[in-house]
């Protein structure tokens, strides 16, 4: 009875614990660290200042921080069981950039002085780019993992080209955003997108906590998971727009913020290496600690200058991206 | 138990499977023979609930696939693919007890029992020693000892392989037929394996089938097919058949 004392089950729980206890400490970090500093003091003695910083700024940016890495680990961890490919991810498949594409293009539209608009047409873009490049890299009747990155390429080419026109083309007082959102930013976090992105993800969440026992199963192929009963077609389509939705909703909200979606599943992977039902849980806790640690450290590396957190999660991706590709897996 | 009725599928314009009638009642261990692109694979994967038949019907206990609820039916059937790999490392165990899944509902963890049964599997598999080792770290054989495994976890009725003593050296494809033959006899489950080793597929079979290009060739027993008119004819090379051991064995003539 060697494995019976180690159910699943309950090994899970104190890795969740652990990365709670990670979450927990990098949000308090997150919201003590910034251009002013946070005195607890000051907030307990009914500080005015402190407690507008707390409520108006930092809170409002923590917590988008956390609901997005958690939505970009989420879609990655979800994309590469989908394809049984480590490599896929929000990003390199072009999902974020059919996002950014949508935004930039309807800012050229001067679709961003009507409130709410650039985000519908990003979240439209995401979701045409994952159905372009499905249909891109799609083979017969299984979609062919190397077929699929190099779409995620192409289409990520053709959608900068697309942005860069987009951009030639807005306004000058409309850039400064455009820019801003391009490189990804918490900046301007208010507690109408926070609460737009969490509940998408919880509702995704939710979701592939109903398909993960057979996403677990389809990490061994299709064939393999339809002799087991598993209604591949479904899951795949709830999978695949379940998570490009979610992403398409982060990326509109915060601009493209790259690699955490690949980064994050693989940090989980070579700590637990088990199936789809115990990482999904462990990504999203440790996509939101990952994406508010990068967004202190962005904030305070550099006095005085805020750098944009989707180029510094970029920075952290790419050696990992590298290293999965030397590994061939 | 297992019936098939005129069943056909076609990859694209590309028939596979033609008009197939077949018949494998319980207690027998089947082997299916043909040369590459006969529609082995194919036909295995209609059983396995992978594809639909595009006409005709496949049928279990009476009943066509449509008819059985897809769980049921996978608790019945257990099939091992040709290269079944896990895309992601995990430990052989891990591997073996995802067999399980058919008596799990959807939020459900394993129980004791799964794990039982993947410890009771693996071990009958001479794989035991390799529950905690990661399967990307393991040798050819050995994923295969460990994904037979996973197949006889889920205690199936009718055990569908194809091509499972490929990447298994001697020792191992002996130990496994055996392992095969005694499952079959002591159970009462069925099986049909797919394989390219007509000598080894005689050796422990009680009938065998022989496709070419599609269609079902001839269902016969292991001493009407190993004759050296029938392996010309179904696969285009002269042999010699010698008897040894109460057997006939085909060696092919150089």
């Amino acid at each position: 009875m060697r494995y019976s004392t180690r159910l699943p089950r309950a090994s899970l729980v104190r890795p969740l614990l652990l990365l709670t206890l990670i979450l927990a400490i990098t949000i308090g970090m997150a919201v003590s660290f910034g251009a002013t500093p946070l005195s607890w003091r000051a907030l307990m003695d009914g500080d005015e200042t402190a407690r507008a910083i707390l409520l108006r700024i930092r809170l409002p940016r923590v917590l988008l921080a956390s609901a997005i890495g958690a939505t970009l680990a989420v879609a990655g961890v979800t994309f590469q069981t989908l394809l049984r490919n480590p490599l896929a991810d929000p990003f390199i498949l072009g999902v974020s950039g059919g996002a950014a594409c949508g935004a930039a293009i309807s800012t050229a539209l001067g679709f961003s002085r009507i409130p709410g608009l650039v985000p519908v047409v990003a979240f439209l873009g995401a979701l045409g780019a994952t159905a372009a490049v499905f249909l891109l890299a799609r083979r017969r009747d299984h979609t062919d993992p190397a077929r699929l990155l190099i779409s995620g390429l192409v289409l990520n080419a053709l959608f900068s080209a697309l942005i860069l026109i987009s951009f030639a083309m807005s306004k000058q007082s409309d850039l400064t955003a455009a820019l801003r959102w391009m490189m990804g930013t918490l900046f301007g976090a208010s507690w109408t997108s926070v609460a737009l992105v969490t509940s998408l993800l919880v509702v995704a969440f939710v979701v592939l906590v109903f398909i993960a026992n057979d996403l677990r199963l389809l990490a061994f192929g299709e064939d393999d998971a339809r002799s087991r009963g598993v209604n591949v077609e479904r899951v795949k389509l709830i999978g695949f727009v379940g998570a490009s939705i979610v992403t398409g909703a982060a990326v509109a909200v915060s601009g493209i913020i790259g690699f955490v979606g690949l980064l994050v599943p693989h940090l989980i992977r070579m700590i637990w290496r088990r199936d789809f039902r115990f990482l999904l849980p462990l990504c999203a806790l440790g996509g939101a600690a990952l994406l508010v640690g990068a967004d202190v450290v962005s904030r305070v590396i550099v006095r005085d200058v805020e750098l944009p957190v989707g180029a510094f999660t970029a920075i952290l991706g790419v050696p990992f991206f590298l290293s999965l590709l030397r590994r061939g897996r | 138990m297992l019936e098939l009725a005129n069943v056909s599928y076609a990859y694209g314009d590309a028939a596979a499977v033609r008009e197939v009638t077949l018949r494998v009642d319980q207690r027998q261990l089947v082997a299916l023979a043909g040369p590459n692109g006969s529609g082995k694979s194919t036909l295995l994967k209609l059983v396995a609930r992978v594809f639909a038949a595009q006409s005709g019907e496949v049928s279990l206990d009476g009943k066509t696939i449509a008819q059985w609820p897809a769980k049921e039916y996978a608790r019945q059937v257990g099939y091992l693919p040709q290269d079944p790999d896990p895309a992601f490392p995990m430990r052989a165990i891990d591997v073996v007890v995802s067999g399980r899944a058919p008596y799990s509902t959807r939020f459900a963890w394993e129980t004791d029992e799964d794990w039982r049964e993947a410890e009771r599997a693996l071990a009958l598999c001479d794989a035991a020693h390799l529950a905690d080792r990661y399967f990307d770290e393991m040798s050819g054989g050995e994923r295969k000892r460990v994904f037979l495994a996973r197949v006889l976890a889920g205690t199936p009725r009718l055990i569908l392989l194809d091509e499972p003593l490929a990447a298994l050296d001697v020792s191992h494809m002996q130990q496994f037929s055996a392992l095969l033959r005694e499952i079959v006899d002591r159970t009462g489950a069925s099986v049909l394996f797919a394989s390219h080793d007509l000598n080894w597929a005689a050796a422990y079979s009680d009938r065998m089938l022989i496709m070419d290009r599609g269609t079902l060739a001839l269902d016969a027993t292991p001493a009407e097919v190993m004759r050296p008119e029938v392996m010309r004819t179904y696969f285009g090379f002269d042999v010699e058949a010698v008897t040894a051991g109460g057997r006939s064995w085909v060696v092919p003539k150089i």
